[in-house]
């Protein structure tokens, strides 16, 4: 079943140099409880798109239906509360000056969620679920580490009760054995939780693990799509070969398929 | 709190502006209880000892009608820190609101609010008060009138520069993608931010405020006579330099030192609460 | 003969409520013409380690510094710290992570590189600079070196700058190059260009590399020999082929297991911290 849609989603910006093509011509589909990747390189248009699924930016032209409806900029707090986001930078998501229960808590005053004497029973309930502890909610987002902040801004999504998350470049930031943590986290969610993702990074080599299927672009457009198996068998667009060649890669089994799939055999 | 504290007094300038804050502040709440002559804040006359040395009685000396200017000094620091705070109290919450309007929101309300925050700004500060009170009354309340009216576009434009950068920070994206309100993300997201900045500007300001105050007084336009004022007691005394130069050398030595203390004070909050200007 | 030799290299911070240890003894060398990975975590000292090389914790008032550090035979903990500056930028140089933010907005490349290539030769005329500034950034494949050179940071892309950087810190050749992991701010493609440029470039003037990075895959492509380092320890330490495809100590091997793989092997495994982590270092020979 289709939960969100792109239908020949446009975004143009007005520069005074002239009009920029940040996003042209999108249609793609994201199926539910699926993990699809967005990839792609600066100004490919990724995080534009991003902006549009979450209402942040209006599209200049196109599209999106999210379980059937017409989501556009300025949506309904129900239609808004579907689609949650985790971002890339742990440091700079979270409020200094607030309290990590603060934050997260900040969804269930918002979409009015729940009774307001139990809410703070469910902001620890969020971040026991992400690996945290609930008594750890009056902690300043300071002394926190990487990870830890990671899985706050993840509790925060959850605690609205989104069917949808948009995570942008969610372990770009992180050391590799955090990155496998918070990995499997967002794995186990999604499977739980019956999540679906749209997962946007330009490590490659995350996209092969945690995606079904994988998009990518190229000075927004969307140059290869398909599955993930196929685009690591066999891809087709030489941007995407281009990209698999950039990968570094730590065995020699990674360096056959590496060098064999930007080749383009 | 207490941790800023322990920082704070670490340093021992920051903790020397702390002690004169501290006095000041005593000695004017205390005032005439301290005072050694209560009564020598108003129309007192006691030509037995007008304009004496400084003796064992009189520690700074008697003015031109008598008055112990000790006293007198305790009681202007009465006058002085009331009108900082009340300036403070109301430039700071219309600056800070103002700023954060500008700064978060943006937009045309940006260039409104913050060409009106330049037209106040290209205007000396002591011109548009004498202006003002050139308008009204030489009151106490008029002299504060006038010196708030050119103190809150300090602060919107400390604020606005600051909500300017928080806004792009990744916990107001967060906020905003969560769908709270603007009223949310400026008072409860962003302002927290800038509280710090703020802070160390208020305790700076005080002794600006202070001497803007004095100098209000010092020309005739602010505390009028005979209520103890440092600046018009700077003034009275000045033509009797340098023979009778109790007179404004003790009332000129207490706007130093509130100025100073104040200053030490705030130049440590800024270290201490990691505030760069 | 060792560029860079580091015994038993120990450092401590003292903080308002006593003292951190950063660095449990290191043990390091670089040979001529040598490029080695210092891999770790970050907050496993491998970044306050070059900062020591370069001589600049060493100014660090709350830095307690001990052991050996020799470059190029001098004792850098010996030094002053006007002869440590001296060395900066002449004799070591250093590339950082965001080229942009690490060259200064106010001026042109060109002036940028009269004020480098003036610190090794303070009377060169502003002409001879332009002209070796215009070769160096011809071997760095800069296609209009005269534009770049009267631009200013800001008005060249993010891969451009990294080039400008580069050419900048070899502008001295210098006997010891630090790059810190050059090129992470960076698309991948870009980082993977620059890498193989850096590579390039410093096997050409038989220049030695500290290379520090948190990314196996990279360090892989680049090094010739690797060290690992673990909470201020280092744990394995060997020629770069020897170690990726024989890692024995458990810290590396939990580091490599975490890596996903292209070819798919599924989520990467999340090894559970352990003492043995701590266990003592295992070397796999090949230094000096």
């Amino acid at each position: 079943m289709t939960l969100l849609s792109l239908n020949g989603l446009t975004k143009t910006f007005e520069t005074p140099t002239g009009p920029v093509h940040a996003v042209s011509d999108v249609t793609l589909d994201v199926q539910a409880g699926e993990c699809l990747a967005i990839v792609g390189e600066s100004g490919s248009g990724k995080t534009t798109i991003a902006n549009m699924i979450l209402g942040i930016l209006a599209a200049t032209s196109g599209e999106i239906t999210f379980d059937g409806q017409a989501l556009s900029a300025k949506r309904s707090a129900e239609q808004r509360r579907r689609i949650q986001l985790v971002q890339q930078n742990p440091l700079s998501s979270l409020n200094p000056k607030r309290s990590i229960g603060a934050s997260v808590r900040l969804g269930l005053d918002v979409y009015d969620i729940g009774e307001k004497s139990g809410r703070w029973g469910v902001v620890e309930d969020a971040l026991d679920a992400v690996g945290l502890s609930g008594d750890m909610r009056t902690r300043a987002p300071a002394s926190l580490s990487g990870g830890q902040r990671q899985r706050v801004s993840i509790a925060r999504a959850l605690a609205c009760d989104p069917r949808f998350l948009v995570l942008d470049e969610p372990t770009s930031a992180l050391d590799v054995l955090v990155q496998a943590r918070v990995l499997r986290l967002l794995n186990d969610l999604r499977v739980v939780r019956g999540l679906t993702y749209i997962f946007i990074t330009h490590d490659l080599a995350v996209v092969r693990n945690v995606a079904d299927r994988v998009a990518v672009f190229q000075s927004g457009q969307l140059v290869e799509l398909g599955e993930t198996t196929q685009i690591f068998s066999a891809p087709q667009a030489a941007y995407t070969r281009q990209l698999i060649g950039a990968v570094p890669v730590v065995d020699a089994a990674e360096l056959n398929l590496r060098n064999k799939l930007a080749e383009g055999v | 709190m207490i941790r800023t504290l322990r920082i704070l007094a670490a340093n021992p300038l920051s903790l020397l502006g702390l002690i004169l804050v501290c006095l000041i502040t005593l000695a004017a709440i205390f005032a005439p209880w301290i005072a050694p002559f209560p009564t020598h804040n108003g129309a007192v006359v006691d030509f037995l000892n007008n304009n004496r040395a400084p003796s064992a009685r009189n520690w700074m000396g008697t003015d031109l009608v008598g008055r112990d200017i000790f006293s007198r000094i305790l009681f202007a620091y009465q006058i002085s820190l009331t009108l900082g705070v009340v300036v403070l109290a109301i430039a700071v919450p219309i600056g800070t609101m103002i700023g954060l309007l500008a700064g978060y929101i943006g937009g045309w309300l940006e260039m409104i609010l913050m060409r009106i925050v330049d037209v106040f700004l290209s205007i000396p500060p002591l011109v548009l008060a004498i202006a003002m009170m050139g308008v009204l009354e030489p009151t106490l309340t008029n002299a504060m009138l006038a010196v708030t009216a050119m103190w809150w576009p300090w602060y919107a434009r400390l604020v606005y520069s600051i909500a300017r950068g928080e806004r792009e920070e990744g916990y107001v994206l967060a906020a905003e993608v969560i769908g709270a309100g603007a009223g949310h993300i400026a008072f409860r997201e962003i302002l927290p931010n800038c509280l710090p900045a703020i802070i160390t500007k208020m305790t700076l300001d005080m002794g600006f405020v202070i001497i803007i105050a004095s100098s209000l007084s010092f020309l005739g336009l602010g505390v009028q006579p005979p209520t103890a004022d440092l600046g018009s007691m700077v003034a009275e005394g000045a033509r009797y330099l340098p023979d009778s130069w109790w007179l404004t050398v003790f009332p000129g030595l207490a706007i130093l030192v509130a100025v100073f203390g104040f200053n030490l004070l705030g130049d440590g909050l800024r270290d201490v609460l990691g505030v760069d200007e | 003969m060792s560029i860079l030799h580091i015994k038993d290299l120990h450092l401590g911070f003292k903080t308002l409520t006593g003292h951190v240890d950063v660095l449990h003894g290191i043990d390091l060398d670089i040979a001529a013409g040598e490029k080695v990975a210092l891999v770790g975590e970050s907050g496993s000292g491998k970044s306050v380690t070059a900062r020591i090389v370069l001589g600049l914790l060493q100014e660090t008032r709350t830095a307690r510094i001990s052991g050996t550090v020799q470059f190029d035979g001098q004792d850098i903990n010996a030094m002053s710290a006007r002869d440590r500056a001296g060395l900066r930028g002449t004799e070591m140089s250093m590339i950082f992570q965001d080229p942009t933010s690490a060259l200064n907005p106010m001026f042109t490349i060109g002036n940028q590189f009269t004020e480098v290539l003036r610190r090794r030769d303070p009377k060169l005329s502003k002409a001879a600079s332009h002209a070796r500034a215009t070769t160096l950034l011809d071997e760095v494949a800069i296609p209009d070196p005269a534009r770049v050179l009267g631009a200013y940071p800001f008005q060249l892309s993010g891969g451009m700058n990294q080039r400008v950087m580069i050419a900048m810190a070899l502008a001295n050749t210098p006997k010891l190059l630090l790059a810190d992991e050059p090129g992470t701010a960076l698309d991948v493609s870009v980082q993977a260009q620059t890498l193989t440029l850096i590579r390039d470039l410093v096997e050409q003037n038989g220049t030695s590399v500290l290379f520090i990075s948190h990314n196996l895959g990279v360090v892989r492509e680049f090094a010739d020999r690797v060290y690992v380092i673990y909470r201020g320890n280092i744990v394995e330490d060997g020629p770069t082929d020897a170690l990726f495809a024989n890692p024995q100590h458990a810290y590396t091997r939990a580091l490599m297991s975490a890596v996903p793989r292209i070819t798919g092997a599924g989520l990467p495994e999340v090894p559970e911290v352990s003492d043995d982590f701590l266990a003592p270092r295992i070397s796999h020979g090949g230094a000096l």
